[in-house]
């Protein structure tokens, strides 16, 4: 295996071309990838922020940010269901906002009950009791230019309803090309102009003991005119809409497919050329008695070696690159498990680019070894 | 035929290295290939040879035939030269004895055993456990070093020697090649480079070794030094050497000279 290594490293130009090559791919897949998981996490942060563990929508909601107001009833017959704990109610619609110096801007206006879930953004909880008012609004650190508030607090308007920006939270970041602003349930839909029982979603608690499934199909054959979910199942929902019904994850994951293929043009070309340079050495091999298999193993570990160079490249570059990336896209995000999984296709990608090569060493003819 | 120092030495201590590698060869290629291959066993006129072999290329008008029912037998340890002009069909003889050429017609034979109806892993086996190459163009791996280079001659008829480099320093050591172990191949004089490729030959103690026109980019002493080297082979060690050459300087050296032309054999001198 040493003359494998030998073999790439003597030309250190074309190893060069090569490893650029592998590395380009997986800064690339690295890159699309984060943009993927980062664009489903999104897609869903809302639904997954909440502590519920069943969501009711209007009959046809396919994500998060397209619900719609459901009859007022609907909260009350759910909370009749017996295992339901606890109902609460979550609203999202878009508002005109406008800050002091009259700059108007379209907005996501978030509201929910405060006992929605731990993580979910909203100012009436008990942590923030004293600190902020109960109907404060927030918005996210990553939309502060677009909120362009100077101070905190600040007083704005939001549908011609005077407002109080009173602080910045992380992590909810503007995923829709406008920014979200969070307050709670009943400052909502007073902006939104909603009646006080309305509710886009009725979000529920099972009490201990209960099976979720139970209570849902329960719940469905109560309410047979909406659509009655696990909490899992509308974020998957919510997931596939953007990913696959709006085409945005198609692009994401074309561009990870593209650099992929980049990339195996990139080393197939490269370990090729390499391959036929040496295409006396190997039909040396095979007159000495080296069997196909150890010529086999050769071309392929050039290939695999070069698969590793460039992989560990490519991941030192797009490391900095996305943590850059977090203040022009604050949804892009790189879980551990990603640098991890793209050597995988990094590799699949060098053993396919060494398959032409490893055909044209192996039929080498030895006797060829006898011609000056 | 005064024998120099350089070579004597390298005879020495190549059976000492082949000794403590604990490798037998022969053993080895007996047990890749089935025993009744070995038509001819025991009749020692078959060690290694041709019957009646006739080698064709091409077809129609282009059709070439560069051996015509050629039968000749190299006895096990004598040194045999192949000479004759070019398109002879000297280079085509060896490679049959190499195995890495069957005969349209007739058979071949390596170490006793028929080998133009192996199959190509069988073929493999013997050219690795049994026959030693040197070539014109030495055909050295030219990003390993000298020491690497023999190294995988050792690696490719052992794969589990774990002391082949030392083995390989060694051996170059005996070839005066010990100071220039770790330079690449081109970084060495024709010279210095066939006594690489020999050293690599002789990686694992072949029984047989094959060299084609092996001094042919030599100047004149470089070349009497592989001559020298090579014949060592054959009074130390009791190898068979056949060497293809047009170089008249090797008739001093062999035990016998065949002659082709135009495929067939024309002259047997000093016929063993």
């Amino acid at each position: 295996m040493k003359l494998a290594w030998q073999n790439i490293i003597h030309d250190r130009s074309r190893f060069s071309v090569t490893v650029l090559g592998v590395s380009f791919a997986v800064f690339l897949m690295v890159f699309q990838g984060s943009l993927l998981v980062g664009f489903l996490r999104a897609a869903s942060r809302l639904i997954d922020a909440s502590d519920s563990d069943i969501w009711i929508t209007a009959r046809g909601v396919q994500a998060f940010e397209f619900g719609t107001t459901l009859e007022s009833r609907v909260r009350e017959m759910a909370a009749g269901v017996p295992g339901v704990m606890q109902t609460d109610r979550v609203c999202m619609a878009f508002a005109v906002y406008r800050t002091p110096k009259g700059k108007q801007q379209v907005v996501a206006l978030v509201g929910a009950d405060p006992n929605v879930g731990k993580r979910f953004p909203v100012p009436d909880v008990p942590e923030l009791a004293g600190e902020i008012s109960p109907d404060a609004v927030l918005y996210d650190v990553s939309d502060r230019d677009l909120i362009a508030v100077p101070v905190l607090p600040t007083e704005v308007e939001i549908n011609r309803h005077r407002a109080s920006i009173e602080r910045q939270i992380q992590g909810y970041g503007a995923f829709l090309g406008v920014p979200f602003l969070f307050t709670s349930y009943r400052n909502a839909i007073r902006y939104l102009g909603f009646g006080p029982d309305d509710a886009m979603y009725v979000v529920l608690r099972v009490s201990k003991g209960s099976s979720v499934s139970d209570v849902k199909q329960s719940l469905q054959e109560r309410l047979p005119e909406v659509d009655v979910l696990t909490r899992d199942e509308f974020a998957h929902k919510s997931r596939m809409y953007w990913t696959i019904k709006t085409g945005a994850g198609g692009a994401i994951l074309t561009a990870a497919v593209l650099g992929f293929l980049i990339g195996l043009v990139v080393v197939s070309q490269t370990i090729y050329a390499n391959t036929m340079e040496n295409i006396e050495e190997y039909a040396t091999l095979k007159a000495l008695g080296a069997p196909k298999s150890l010529v086999a193993r050769i071309v392929l570990t050039q290939a695999l070696l070069c698969g590793a160079v460039g992989s560990i490249l490519g991941l030192f570059a797009v490391i900095p690159v996305i943590d850059h990336a977090k203040s022009l896209i604050p949804w892009i995000y790189m879980p551990w498990w990603l640098p991890v999984l793209m050597v995988l296709p990094s590799m699949v990608m060098c053993s396919l680019a060494s398959i032409a090569s490893v055909r044209n060493a192996l039929t080498v003819e030895p006797g060829r070894v006898f011609r000056a | 035929m005064p024998k120099s120092r350089l070579t004597n030495t390298v005879c020495e201590d190549a059976s000492e290295l082949a000794s403590r590698s604990h490798y037998s060869a022969a053993s080895a290629v007996k047990t890749e290939v089935e025993p009744d291959l070995s038509v001819h066993e025991g009749t020692s006129s078959r060690f290694l040879g041709v019957e009646r072999a006739t080698v064709s290329f091409g077809e129609g008008g282009a059709r070439v035939c560069p051996l015509r029912g050629v039968s000749v037998m190299f006895k096990r340890g004598t040194f045999s030269l192949v000479m004759g002009p070019s398109g002879s069909g000297k280079t085509t003889l060896l490679s049959m004895l190499g195995c890495l050429l069957s005969p349209d017609q007739g058979s071949v034979f390596v170490d006793d055993v028929l080998v133009n109806q192996l199959s190509e892993t069988e073929k493999t086996a013997i050219r690795q456990k049994k026959i030693g190459f040197v070539f014109q163009a030495f055909r050295l791996f030219h990003s390993l070093s000298a020491i690497d280079n023999v190294a995988l001659g050792f690696e490719l008829r052992d794969p589990k020697q774990s002391q082949r480099l030392e083995m390989a320093q060694e051996l170059l050591d005996k070839f005066g090649l010990g100071d220039k172990s770790h330079q690449e191949p081109n970084e060495l004089s024709p010279g210095e480079r066939q006594r690489v490729a020999v050293a690599r030959a002789l990686a694992g103690d072949p029984p047989i070794l094959l060299a084609d026109e092996p001094t042919a980019s030599l100047d004149a002493q470089a070349g009497r030094n592989i001559c020298q080297i090579l014949r060592n082979q054959v009074d130390e060690y009791g190898r068979t050497v056949v060497v293809v050459s047009h170089d008249p300087r090797w008739r001093e050296f062999a035990d016998r000279t065949i002659t082709l032309c135009d495929g067939e054999i024309e002259q047997k001198e000093n016929d063993l």
